[in-house]
């Protein structure tokens, strides 16, 4: 598994996870940046080889940024009224939109 | 600043630790009055199988979460924004040549911070087909495979992981390379 999100992929459990300290979206290494796909890849093959024992955990040695503040950003919870208001309606919308595809599938 | 005076909330910024998606996702949705959280998948028992030859003579099959590009669909990205309406509900698999455009708008993804504008951050399908080349992967299988997304632990677990077990078998792969987005 390449991944990005250390504690849902921990506690699902998998046999190999590669763990990249980047936002959700960049599993496989930062955008245009040949140096981290590859390494990221090769990390990831050289973990089939290596492990030996599930939940083997490799941390790739890549930073998204020079700082941490991304870390902030994601489902911040210091929003708004308004906008708490939005992301519920927002939310709501799609619930909607997936319960109508299953029902359909 | 320091650990004391930094919010509770922004610890993983202030200490550069890996961000807690489910402690984030548990109160993002509390605090949207929904009193259901989401139940993330916790399993105590964890499946493992050693390698039976060295990758360099394996067959290795990728497996995505990621969408084939549907125009009608509506915006796909890059920088779109969340489309429910991209999400795709079977297991499907698609030749890896020429290369499926497949995109990740369904997902919930760092939006601020990720653009989707490089298919290589989120499907290293390229950087694959380069290691195979260059002797570092035995076989890359000639199909993808993708999983739905679809906040279901039973869909996932009883219908589509099955499913793509058996694409496994079918092609007589030896190992998986799983990309969560």
């Amino acid at each position: 598994m390449l991944g990005c999100g250390k504690d849902i992929v921990e506690s699902a459990g998998v046999p190999r996870f590669v763990f990249s300290d980047f936002p959700l979206g960049n599993s496989c290494g930062k955008p245009f940046d040949l140096e981290s796909q590859r390494g990221i890849l090769g990390t990831a093959l050289d973990l089939l080889e290596s492990a030996r024992s599930p939940r083997t955990t490799v941390q790739t040695p890549y930073r998204w940024a020079e700082d941490a503040a991304w870390k902030r950003d994601f489902y911040r919870l210091d929003l708004t009224p308004e906008q708490i208001a939005n992301a519920r309606a927002e939310m709501d919308k799609q619930k909607a939109t997936l319960a109508a595809k299953l029902s359909a599938d | 600043m320091t650990t004391t005076e930094a919010p509770a909330e922004f610890i993983e910024a202030t200490l550069d630790l890996p961000v807690r998606y489910i402690d984030r996702s548990r109160a993002h949705y509390l605090s949207l009055g929904y009193d259901n959280p989401y139940q993330w998948a916790h399993n105590l028992d964890v499946p493992f199988t050693p390698m039976k030859k060295p990758v360099s003579e394996a067959r290795i099959a990728i497996v995505t979460t990621a969408a084939p590009y549907k125009p009608e669909l509506g915006d796909q990205g890059p920088w779109a924004k969340y489309n429910a309406d991209a999400k795709f509900t079977r297991v499907y698999s698609t030749p890896i040549d020429p290369a499926p455009d497949l995109r990740i708008s369904h997902i919930g993804y760092d939006r601020k911070h990720t653009s989707a504008e490089d298919v290589n951050t989120y499907l290293p399908l390229q950087r694959a087909k380069e290691a195979a080349a260059e002797g570092r992967i035995g076989v890359l299988n000639e199909r993808l495979y993708a999983v739905p997304t679809l906040r279901s632990q039973r869909l996932t677990t009883e219908r589509d992981a099955p499913k793509v077990l058996d694409h496994c078998r079918e092609d007589r792969i030896d190992a998986a390379l799983l990309v969560a987005t």
